[in-house]
């Protein structure tokens, strides 16, 4: 039982203290059993208050510490290293969250607020009596790190945690890397092209020796932990022994008689099932897509390379990390909205990108000349009614951009930009005002009023209430309306669910924090990159890429981790092995063992994750968590309720 | 030469240029996988911009609260050792992996070891002027703690306004001020540099037609977050001009970003957000204010900033559509501002009590020069030039030469941070070069 | 009821889980959903981790309800989560029939790691539910 506790309450600059008296917090505890000290600070995670946490630890030999400030998710491993720094074993520290779950939850009552943070600081000085020091439990770390997703940013921290030492497997989906950038050709800001750019990093993919690259790949199991996940990996076959000659493939390709919409070209154009992107494709091995294959044979007889015994293989994989660069799906337009699907001059943006690539001369589509192009803006974010509430980022600059290219490239383009205001941020500035320079036509309505896009005759017409004209209504004839659809997130979410990586309000990857932990989730040891996290231009994803690798790097590169000693212990008079916990335990961290005569359950304390699921379920109530026993609970619910 | 004879030579891994948040994360990251990091300041504590600020948008944490720990733990890393009121001279390339630079250190008259920051110096200076780290609202002595929660929080005197009346030394209880402090160059050898030099504030004086300076009621938004931040002047929100609460304030957005004739065509990219911050927690503090924000275009653009956007539309915010060409000032302090309504298609003008100018990010153009003998390349906005933008944000013109954060443009602090992890990664790959 | 209360709402405790429901709670927080100031949180590993002899011990001391803001599927810690939850919620209420307390004194629900709004949601109806059956 501790003698000596401190207690620290934190103002946090008027944001607990605007609605928490803390002074009276602080002398409502003052008198507490073993409180030897209690201040005020005004702001607790200052360095000149650790400095004075750390004196007064030393000086006055606390044994227990507690700081009620905010959300232990922010600071409880700062003021965890602040006792550690004075000497004290950091497990004899308890942090009460007095702010996101008192000063801000309760802002509306300062009485009550203030109440409730008395309650919960006496809970928290009830729980500080009762620890104990514990050393933390040193498991291997492997040396390796699974990245998921060879786009872009996959593809960039591939490069970095290779270059940085660690053994990367690089897991690619498809048959082809790249992504999405694979897909885009021009880009802002550079004259190279998307594939250029996807070329540039293959290569370096290939010349790193510690990057192992997966393509048709996907991870179909995962057990085990940070330092030591186990993958199970399921590989489909590409049917392609080696690659064959152009001559022989493009035979292969004429003879096949199955014709798909190609996804590569957003169904633009059809392609067979023996199939490759684009001829500079990587890797240089076109696939055969058996989902639609019929097997007829006829491209075996022509291709000497083509092998269909092969069969799907499945490889177990050791990581002691895993980073998730998995991307974003298009938006996906519903049948009608703004006349998608139903008019066939209204395509998507992805759709329009892919046109203007194969068009040189001249920009066709469907057999007829375009000339006038209505881009409709923010279709898929920004929604009133629908999900999804956020702006998806890339969209204004990358469709203007775009709209100059198309004007610089063909004769005769008008463009009409109908949009929600737009969002060119930092330099990208220069574009929109290069296309305003060159006669593009901006046209703005709310949120509420979208423009609408109807069919007269054999015209296509997209109709507006200009804000921008003192809501005059303009009508523009269309050859092509292009639909700047936004990013989602994948809707494939099987790696995700597969990992229990949580997604946010706006349903891609949610880090811990957008500032302090920007690309680590709570899942330990796994980092999200790129636009998995949310919707990101090619910068801001390789930073992110970079920034993941950086610390999947920190956590595997040591080979070995520190894990939380706060597992499962089994009282050894109490425990008759049933069994139960066994059953219970998602880890196998229980063994059967002979002790004294009898059989007792034993845990394993490098397996154990401290999940609790075997506490309940014992019917000798033998088993607790270190950290959260019966007494450290309990002692908190009655220091919850005040003595009347 | 004679100086370069006396100069004391340091060795390090890595000199990071800018103890901000996107230099500060940079040197920890370096850190932690044990490079030896000599980190430069120009100011008298680390923590740059951010950690003078109040809150940060879309989730509304105090700066303080994400700052000072991260400050805290640089100030006692041991691989990273600090250098406050310090800035390069000069940074030469030897070769690969070779970087010899000049750091000159200004003194700060004060022994920080000593220092228990008490503030009875500052209590015993006679002189008075204006706290640049408050942004002019309020004075400072000469003898002065920068703020309290500078890092280190330590005593620093203002050698320029300082009298030298010798009051402060009397008033010390431990003798740490030391008026024999001379500068002291240093000859620092590195690996790798990393330039995180920020970026600076655009001059409202530049646009005179905004009033700034002539009426007391016109801000920057700078100053606005301090009025709000928890280690504000004055406890409350309040016009500088006569202390009165007020309660109809104006946001002029894009003031000298978006705008040619100041020489700055491009977008700040942080000024709509900080200003929807400002006005949400202006509603907090002053919940009858009425707040109105001139806007040409909203740039919420990253993850929650368009939620965020909306929320302050449901909390009542006005937002007009318009340019603002011209501020006037009432006999009684109030504000008339005449704007372009774009959605009434009129010239229109407005009565406010109080202005706050959102001030845009300009480049901080100094470190190009300090580069001898390669060209540390600009972009064409006169940030540092990012010569592979795609594949490696934080390359430089220079091999070994990387950026951080705001020195290559504007960009929030989620994008600072990021881009401090990109710039100590591509550090660390190419430091491990010279050892394979 | 029995304990203290203030502003007359009835005390409610509430398992919390570090991972998922907490930081939901947080949230709240920090978007200032507002619940009442009787509602305290204490975070487990996980929802399958509470043992029924908490659930009781709170009720006895002057608790006037339990709310279990489970995990889930989201659950990190394996997909067994919500049955096991489920599990001990059927237990304790059997053991709350046995020693007369009403068995809707405990409540559970799932609360995803951005579910603010949903957690205030079920906490004031849960704490209507108290005050009326209470009076």
């Amino acid at each position: 039982m501790k003698k000596k506790i401190g207690v620290y309450i934190c103002h946090c600059g008027g944001n607990i203290s605007d609605y928490v008296d803390v002074e009276k917090v602080r002398q409502a505890v003052e008198g507490d059993e073993g409180v030897i000290l209690s201040k005020t600070t005004m702001f607790a995670c200052a360095d000149s208050n650790q400095k004075e946490m750390v004196d007064d630890i030393k000086d006055r030999e606390l044994d227990g510490v507690v700081v009620a400030s905010c959300s232990p998710k922010l600071h409880l491993l700062t003021f965890r290293a602040v006792v550690e720094r004075a000497g004290l074993n950091k497990y004899n520290y308890v942090h009460a969250n007095i702010r996101e779950q008192v000063s801000w939850a309760h802002s509306d009552n300062k009485m009550g607020a203030t109440e409730k943070a008395i309650q919960i600081v006496k809970a928290a000085i009830a729980k500080v009596r009762n620890t104990e020091s514990l050393e933390p439990v040193i498991v291997e770390a492997t040396n390796a790190v699974a990245v998921i997703g060879a786009g872009i940013a996959g593809m960039r921290a591939a490069i970095e945690l290779a270059e940085a030492g660690s053994q990367v497997y690089l897991i690619e989906r498809e048959f082809f890397v790249g992504g999405r950038v694979a897909q885009w050709d021009d880009l802002c800001l550079t004259e190279e092209t998307g594939k250029e750019l996807i070329t540039r990093l293959y290569d370096q993919v290939m010349s790193q020796k510690k990057i192992t690259l997966f393509t048709g790949a996907e991870v179909i199991e995962n057990s085990g932990s940070v330092g030591n996940f186990n993958l199970k990996v399921k590989i489909t076959p590409r049917h392609f022994k080696l690659r064959c000659t152009e001559e022989t493939l493009q035979q292969a390709i004429d003879v096949c008689p199955v014709e798909v919409p190609d996804e590569f070209n957003f169904n633009i154009t059809t392609r067979k099932a023996i199939y490759h992107n684009y001829p500079s494709e990587y890797p240089q091995l076109p696939a055969i897509d058996m989902k639609n294959c019929t097997r007829c044979g006829e491209c075996e007889k022509v291709c000497p390379n083509i092998d269909f015994s092969q069969k799907t293989e499945y490889l177990n994989l050791k990581v002691g990390s895993i980073l998730l660069a998995t991307g974003f799906d298009p938006y996906e337009p519903k049948k009608g909205e703004f006349g998608y699907g139903e008019i066939d001059n209204v395509v998507t943006f992805p759709q329009f990108k892919r046109i203007v690539h194969y068009c040189d001369d001249k920009l066709v589509y469907k057999g007829k000349e375009i000339k006038n192009i209505a881009y409709i803006y923010c279709v898929g974010s920004r929604q009133v009614d629908g999900e999804n509430k956020y702006c998806s980022r890339y969209c204004c600059t990358a469709i203007i951009h775009t709209a100059i290219t198309v004007k610089k490239k063909y004769k005769g383009i008008h463009n009409y930009h109908f949009n929600r205001g737009i969002r060119t941020y930092g330099k990208a500035e220069v574009w929109y005002d290069e296309s305003s320079r060159l006669g593009d036509i901006y046209l703005q309505s709310f949120e509420y009023d979208p423009p609408v896009v109807e069919k007269s005759g054999t015209q296509t017409i997209v109709r507006i209430k200009d804000m921008l004209t003192i809501d005059k209504e303009i009508e523009v004839v269309a050859d092509l309306v292009v639909l700047v659809t936004g990013m989602v997130p994948r809707q494939d979410n099987s790696i995700g669910n597969l990992l229990k990586v949580p997604r946010g309000r706006d349903n891609f990857f949610n880090e811990i924090h957008m500032k302090l932990r920007p690309v680590e989730t709570v899942i330990d040891g796994i980092t999200i990159a790129g636009a998995s996290q949310g919707p990101k231009n090619i910068m801001e994803s390789i930073n992110s890429g970079l920034a993941a690798a950086t610390k999947s790097f920190s956590l595997v590169n040591s080979g070995e981790l520190a894990l939380e000693p706060t597992v499962a212990k089994v009282n050894l008079e109490a425990c008759e092995w049933c069994g139960k916990c066994d059953e219970a335990c998602p880890y196998n961290a229980f063994e059967k063992v002979e002790t004294g005569g009898k059989f007792i359950a034993k845990v394993n304390s490098a397996v154990c994750k401290g999940c609790g699921m075997c506490l309940p379920v014992c019917p000798t109530n033998a088993l607790d968590l270190i950290g959260l026993t019966d007494e450290d609970v309990e002692s908190m619910i009655d220091a919850l309720i005040p003595n009347i | 030469m004679s100086i370069q004879k006396q100069m004391k030579t340091l060795e390090y891994d890595v000199l990071v240029v800018g103890a901000g948040i996107a230099g500060g994360e940079s040197a920890l990251n370096l850190a932690d996988l044990g490079y030896k990091v000599l980190l430069l300041e120009k100011e008298l504590s680390i923590g740059g911009k951010m950690i003078l600020l109040s809150k940060v948008f879309p989730t509304l944490d105090c700066a303080a609260c994400i700052t000072t720990p991260k400050v805290s733990e640089i100030a006692r890393h041991p691989n990273i050792t600090i250098f406050t009121g310090a800035e390069p001279q000069k940074i030469l390339k030897k070769g690969s992996h070779r970087f010899e630079a000049v750091v000159l250190q200004k003194p700060r008259y004060v022994h920080v070891a000593d220092c228990t920051g008490c503030q009875l110096c500052e209590e015993a200076c006679p002189v008075s002027v204006t706290d640049e780290y408050q942004y002019g609202l309020v004075g400072r002595k000469a003898a002065y703690i920068p703020f309290s929660i500078a890092s280190p929080r330590a005593a620093a005197i203002d050698i320029d306004n300082c009298t030298l009346c010798g009051a402060c030394e009397r008033a010390c209880p431990t003798k740490c001020i030391d008026f024999t402090q001379t500068p002291e160059e240093f000859l620092v050898k590195i690996k790798s540099v990393v330039i995180a030099t920020g970026f600076e504030l655009f001059d409202p004086l530049k646009i005179p037609r905004y009033g700034y300076g002539k009426y007391k009621n016109v801000i920057t938004s700078m100053q606005m977050e301090r009025e709000l931040a928890p280690t504000r002047p004055f406890n409350t929100v309040l016009r500088p001009g006569d202390g009165k609460m007020p309660d109809n304030i104006a946001y002029v957005l894009c003031t000298g970003s978006r705008d040619k004739s100041v020489g700055n065509p491009i977008c700040s990219q942080i000024c709509c957000m900080y200003s929807i911050k400002q006005a949400q927690l202006l509603m907090g503090a002053l919940p009858m204010a009425d707040i109105t924000i001139y806007y040409l275009h909203i740039r919420a653009f990253g993850k929650g900033f368009n939620e965020f956007y909306v929320q302050a539309q449901d909390m009542g915010v006005e937002f007009i559509k318009g340019k603002v060409g011209k501020i006037t000032g009432k006999e009684n302090g109030n504000l008339v501002v005449r704007y372009e309504d774009i959605k009434a298609g009129t010239v229109k003008e407005a009565e406010h009590d109080m202005v706050v100018l959102s001030v845009g990010v300009l480049p901080n153009q100094g470190i190009s020069g300090v580069f001898e003998n390669e060209e540390l390349q600009l972009d064409p906005f006169h940030f540092v030039n990012q010569v592979d933008l795609m594949a490696s944000p934080a390359k430089t013109s220079i091999e070994g030469v990387f950026v951080a954060g705001t020195a290559s443009g504007p960009m929030d602090i989620p994008d600072s941070i990021l881009s401090g992890g990109a710039a100590s990664a591509e550090t660390t790959s190419y430091l491990r070069k010279e050892s394979l | 009821m029995t304990g203290g209360k203030v502003n007359n709402s009835p005390r409610i405790l509430v398992f919390s889980t570090e991972k998922i429901s907490d930081p939901a709670i947080d949230m709240a927080g920090l978007l200032k959903l507002h619940y009442p100031p009787t509602v305290y949180t204490i975070p487990v590993p996980c929802s399958s981790s509470i043992k029924p002899r908490w659930i009781l011990h709170a009720l006895e001391q002057g608790f006037d309800g339990v709310f279990i803001a489970a995990d889930g599927t989201d659950c990190p810690y394996g997909e067994s989560c919500t049955e096991k939850t489920g599990q001990l919620m059927s237990v304790t209420q059997q053991l709350m029939k046995e020693k007369g307390i009403d068995p809707a004194r405990l409540k559970m629900a799932a609360i995803c790691s951005v579910c603010s709004e949903p957690f205030v949601k079920h906490v004031k109806s849960f704490a209507e539910y108290l005050s009326k059956s209470s009076n």
